[in-house]
């Protein structure tokens, strides 16, 4: 892509990097233990589970979509995954939050292909029956890891260290390489970008709006699956209030990484940054003390700022770059894009 | 009857739900209970009345259950520092419409999606809300607190004199003024509308005023009824009052808005909760059918616009 060595594109990819980089350099100044091990180990190890769902979310916003119901689709996974691991061990554990995820984000592509209904009002009555199904089956109290079977490999998963490095932040740096692969370097990746930047285009070349609805979320499904194994075996239990809010950081963490909710565009290095500087300014304001209702104010405010930002670059830029950059410089779309 | 059934298709399934709730429980069609009901229905319809002009315009304001707890502990807080009920609630009210005014200036003026401005400003608030109540709640006994939810002006209480005026004052914006017309015209194009010379910004400013005070004023009913604040209420609210005008039929890409189905959406999403609260069914399935009945409400409207397309002739669609 020849268009993208404009000043404006650069930002878009490596804005949020730069931020990240700048934060990582005063941190040290700030909070004194920064760079510790156990602190940039517990750092890491916490990005995990935002970062792998934000990464299958980053593909359902560049096709202009989002699932609000990743918070209930969590919640029902960990407690599928620990009601798979206390009937059969580690191996039903894994396979018991991956099929679920699975499981989830295909009945929420159904529910937008066959009954029509916007992405937006499918997930968020999925979220309540995610939830609500969670309830029914923790009513008799939360799922939890029995101690006792500390021994066990699937327990370990989210505390252990592959030198120095934790595994969690492992599978994470793995599923963002295959998403990277999947958006760059295959046919489909193009075609999510193209039905997101125009639907109505992309049905004319040929797209199937329906395989692309039902691949995008049972990617971001499977995504909620994978980040379960990473979750539970660091909190150990799982009720349906599990992560209550979880959508709107997950959202929050792709479209501040630079991809356009409009759809068409998508940044996994931008999604990767994001992740990691809620992540570490978390772990800043914690470590300094600030009590967690300043906190979300400090949050809040960088996603305001980082967005405003945004806003300002595409009022202010002339006008037809905001088409091709869209567009990717290949093929003009005339005509609104909304 | 079909003219008033197309109208308002929620009625259908409203009868159904009160005729099936009628047989298979013995309490439902008891005049406390129908009343209990409708206080419910009123109490977020108010706010729901607020967020159909939000949705109208193809906008959507996530930050309003974040209002509600703020609103909730700043009345309570002053009531607590001796400052009489009534002056109480409105710094509260003033608290709500600030929020909404600065939602809607960074909406407008910084240029950022309302989406990702309402999501920042729900953190946000729902933070400051935290710090100043300090995660304690504020308990306080005040009659004309108390009045909002308990009184009964001419023996009708009040939620639903306030839900019965705020309707008919949110139907004649909507459908006989200006304004309501503005909001439609943006939904439905808001480039054409700034072309055409509308005052675009101002009115989606307006808006957000709107429901911020609204969301202040659900909190005050909330902690009326709990007669404390607390930075922990209101949560997920948010997505109660986008879900009443949604089932409402107010179209979710804006340029549309039924205020009486609005109101119908309240008052059928309270009917099905109290039934199962009557049948003894548990919260967890309450939310399923709530989540349920979202769904149904779209994909019937789906369909019938999908049928409505392979029509021969098709109906002039309404500014869409």
């Amino acid at each position: 892509m020849k268009s993208s060595t404009s000043l404006g594109s650069l930002w878009d990819t490596w804005g949020i990097t730069a931020i990240l980089v700048l934060l990582l350099a005063v941190a040290p100044v700030l909070t004194p233990d920064f760079f510790s091990l156990d602190n940039a180990q517990s750092v890491l190890r916490e990005s995990a589970y935002l970062g792998i769902v934000a990464a299958g979310m980053t593909f359902a916003v560049a096709s202009g979509a989002f699932d609000l119901s990743v918070g209930g689709q969590l919640a029902l996974c960990s407690v599928v995954s620990l009601i798979g691991f206390a009937a059969g061990g580690t191996a039903l554990a894994i396979v018991a939050a991956l099929a679920t995820g699975l499981a989830c984000g295909l009945l929420n592509a159904s529910l937008i292909t066959r009954l029509s209904v916007p992405p937006f009002v499918a997930t968020l009555g999925t979220l309540f029956v995610f939830r609500g199904v969670s309830y029914i089956l923790t009513q008799d109290g939360p799922k939890t890891l029995p101690y006792d079977q500390i021994g066990s490999p699937f327990v370990k998963i989210g505390g252990l260290n592959v030198a120095g490095v934790p595994v969690p932040f492992v599978i994470m740096v793995g599923v963002f390489a295959a998403a990277w692969l999947l958006l760059r370097r295959t046919a489909t990746g193009r075609r999510v970008l193209a039905y997101g930047s125009s639907p109505e285009a992309a049905r004319f070349c040929g797209i199937s709006a329906t395989r692309l609805r039902l691949f995008v979320f049972a990617l971001v499904g499977v995504s909620v699956g994978i980040a379960t194994l990473t979750y539970i075996t660091r909190v150990w239990t799982a009720d349906g209030s599990a992560q209550d809010g979880f959508e709107l950081k997950v959202i929050a963490a792709v479209v501040l990484g630079g991809t356009s909710l409009k759809g068409g565009k998508a940044t996994l290095i931008g999604t990767f940054s994001a992740v990691l500087l809620i992540s570490v300014l978390n772990d800043m304001l914690v470590s300094e003390g600030v009590p967690s209702a300043y906190q979300r104010i400090v949050l809040g405010g960088v996603l305001i700022v980082a967005l405003t930002i945004d806003g300002l670059r595409t009022r202010f830029a002339a006008p037809g770059s905001l088409r091709r950059a869209i567009s990717g410089g290949r093929t003009p779309q005339p005509g609104p894009a909304r | 009857m079909t003219a008033v059934l197309r109208r308002s298709p929620l009625l259908l399934p409203l009868l159904g739900t009160v005729l099936v709730l009628a047989v298979a429980t013995d309490s439902f069609l008891a005049g406390a209970n129908i009343e209990n009901v409708l206080v419910a229905a009123a109490i977020v319809a108010l706010p729901g009345l607020a967020m159909t002009f939000c949705l109208a315009m193809g906008e959507f304001d996530l930050s309003i259950g974040s209002t509600v707890s703020l609103a909730g502990v700043v009345c309570c807080s002053a009531i607590i520092a001796g400052q009489p009920a009534p002056v109480a609630m409105g710094i509260a009210l003033a608290v709500g419409a600030a929020i909404g005014l600065a939602n809607g200036l960074v909406i407008t003026k910084l240029g950022v999606t309302p989406f990702i401005a309402t999501l920042a400003t729900l953190v946000i608030v729902r933070g400051l809300s935290l710090a100043y109540s300090d995660g304690h709640d504020q308990i306080v006994s005040s009659a004309a607190l108390k009045y909002l939810v308990g009184g009964r002006p001419l023996g009708v209480p009040m939620p639903i004199v306030l839900a019965v005026v705020a309707t008919a004052a949110g139907w004649w914006a909507m459908n006989r003024t200006r304004f309501g017309r503005w909001v439609c015209a943006i939904g439905s194009n808001r480039e054409a509308a700034r072309v055409s010379g509308l005052p675009v910004d101002r009115v989606r400013i307006a808006v957000y005023v709107l429901v911020g005070v609204a969301g202040a004023g659900w909190g005050l009913l909330i902690s009326s009824q709990l007669q404390k604040g607390n930075g922990q209420l209101g949560m997920g609210f948010e997505l109660d009052a986008i879900t009443v005008v949604v089932i409402g039929g107010t179209a979710l890409l804006g340029g549309r808005a039924s205020i009486v189905g609005t109101v119908l959406g309240a008052v059928l999403i309270e009917t099905i909760r109290n039934g199962l609260n009557l049948l003894n069914t548990p919260p967890a399935y309450q939310r399923i059918s709530v989540g349920l009945l979202l769904i149904a409400a779209l994909a019937i409207k789906g369909i019938r616009r999908a049928e409505a397309r392979t029509m021969p002739v098709p109906a002039p669609e309404a500014a869409r």
